[in-house]
């Protein structure tokens, strides 16, 4: 599809319904009768240029090898920020350009956004469009509230895995996925051992696969917790979803618990979404 | 095309990835999932262990078990084996085999004029502090052994733990043309996309860090670097045969 640029919102609109058309012939025809869903990708800017990460993460890097790895979707949020007003409007900008192919979540920081996230939240899950949350510290009752309220999903990066365990304890109905198998690019295999603990224990975590450079740790997920607790993830633009698909894919797994781990298991959760639609 | 994996481990001791985890890497395990991987020949080396002489016998003993499929390196560590270095790694290359080391902790002059004498190249992942990448470590042995070819894994950040650290291996290379990079364990791809734009394809090596990674992972890696079938040979094992050949000659 035409990358460019919607100048109304009919026109992303009709832009939308010929992407679903698109994908759904694709479908129709065998070639994924679940769509492919990355779980993790970063997208937008930040002021602070340290690091690739406080920097920009360009949306169309991902797109190219999203059709290199036959990825229909990927879900996207900010890059890291101070606060995240701008970068969740920027997330809704980037859906509206590129319609049918990204799912756009908000960021936030509990801490610093503190007092103000349920109202900027619900505008931009019902205004905006967006249908889930990332965060990288831990929420408390302003932030778990309104995401129950909403039926969003959050993704997770926390400083250590057990944090989630009162999280996910207090908050049955929200679904949460903890971010890169419990610890990113494999820098403590002890921590992936704790995801796969919480994500036994409580039935609302998921465990997202991306920047798992220990990849037995997702073998071992699968097989111990079955694949309905697997959601394939990159962390895109830093780290290379080819690579990350090929991850999965190597392992030869049935279609059924592959189309869970791609694309299923995220839709599953997409779909409990209650708040206002545009 | 021969494709051999320059960074691969066998045998009892700790993970170089992290210094609590002991690991017992199974040579016919490695050597199983290497041939699942596309992979026809495996160069191996211990894990850091205590008694790095007895943990050499034990690669040298596995090459000859598994002649065509195995090329051995030896690991030492300079600084605790000081003085016993030249005795023991010249025995371990001209009577066991064994055809490069990977120097625990930072070389020294006993260990470099050693690898030089024997024509044999030098394995060098340094241990940093946060804050220093591989040119701290590098600068001074790579101009000071121009004879000596070093080999710097994970394109110098294991994991892409920094990726500054990916950059200043880039420069290392290009500054230096006795030091080359292995492409084990490297986080974030782009990093090595940058190498095989920017780098000589003969100073690249394609390795997998098996079996503490999967191989199959490090054999897409390359793949997705869509080089060019000549480039792709060398980086895949033409380059380390080369290398290892220099040595014997």
């Amino acid at each position: 599809m035409n990358p460019s640029v919607c100048s109304s919102r009919r026109e992303f609109l009709w832009q939308s319904g010929l992407m679903a058309t698109a994908l759904a012939g694709r479908h129709a025809q065998g070639a994924n009768s679940v769509p492919v869903i990355d779980c993790h990708a970063h997208v937008g800017h930040a002021p602070a240029l340290e690091d690739p990460w406080t920097t920009f993460a360009d949306p169309e890097e991902i797109l190219r090898r999203n059709q290199e790895a036959n990825i229909d979707q990927s879900v996207i949020f900010p890059i890291s920020n101070d606060t995240f007003e701008k970068a969740n409007q920027e997330i809704a900008d980037v859906c509206r350009r590129y319609p049918g192919h990204f799912i756009g979540y908000a960021k936030h920081d509990p801490n610093k956004e503190k007092g103000r996230i349920r109202a900027m939240l619900l505008h931009e899950c019902h205004d905006l469009g967006l249908r889930g949350l990332k965060l990288h510290e831990q929420p408390g009752p302003e932030i778990l509230d309104v995401v129950a309220e909403l039926g969003i999903p959050i993704i997770y990066h926390p400083h250590r895995v057990a944090m989630f365990d009162e999280i996910a304890r207090n908050y049955p109905t929200v679904d949460f996925m903890l971010a890169h198998l419990g610890s990113d690019l494999s820098a403590d295999w002890r921590e992936h051992l704790a995801g796969i603990e919480m994500a036994r224990r409580y039935p609302n975590v998921y465990l997202d696969t991306g920047a798992v450079v220990m990849t037995r740790y997702i073998e071992q997920a699968i097989h111990e917790l079955g694949a309905e607790k697997v959601i394939f993830g990159s962390d895109e633009p830093e780290v290379d979803c080819r690579l990350e698909i090929f991850k999965i894919r190597m392992l030869k797994l049935s279609k059924q618990q592959e189309e869970l781990i791609l694309g299923g298991n995220l839709q599953r959760l997409l779909s409990k979404y209650r708040g206002r639609k545009i | 095309m021969s494709v051999v994996d320059c960074h691969a481990l066998a045998g009892k001791g700790v993970t170089w990835a992290d210094p609590e985890r002991e690991v017992d890497y199974d040579p016919s395990q490695l050597l199983e999932q290497s041939i699942q991987a596309g992979i026809d020949r495996v160069c191996i080396l211990s894990p850091r262990t205590a008694d790095y002489q007895a943990a050499n016998r034990y690669i040298a003993h596995v090459c000859e078990q598994h002649r065509d499929k195995v090329i051995g390196f030896a690991v030492h560590s300079p600084e605790r084996e000081a003085g016993r270095i030249r005795q023991m790694l010249t025995e371990e290359v001209k009577s066991m085999g064994l055809q490069a080391v990977r120097s625990d902790g930072h070389p020294t002059r006993e260990l470099l004029d050693t690898a030089a004498d024997l024509h044999i190249p030098v394995i060098y992942y340094p241990k940093r502090r946060p804050g220093q990448g591989p040119g701290h470590f590098y600068h001074m042995i790579a101009s000071a052994y121009p004879q000596v070819r070093f080999v710097l894994p994970h394109l110098g950040e294991y994991r892409s733990e920094t990726w500054w650290g990916h950059i200043e291996a880039l420069d290392l290379v290009k500054r230096y043309s006795n030091v080359y990079v292995d492409t084990s364990g490297i986080g974030s791809l782009k990093y090595l996309e940058m190498a095989v734009r920017e780098l000589p394809a003969e100073r690249i090596l394609f390795a997998t860090f098996a079996p503490e990674l999967d191989p199959r992972v490090g054999v897409e890696t390359i793949r997705l670097m869509k080089l060019p079938p000549r480039e792709y040979a060398e980086v895949m094992g033409g380059n380390i045969l080369e290398m290892l050949q220099g040595g014997q000659s």
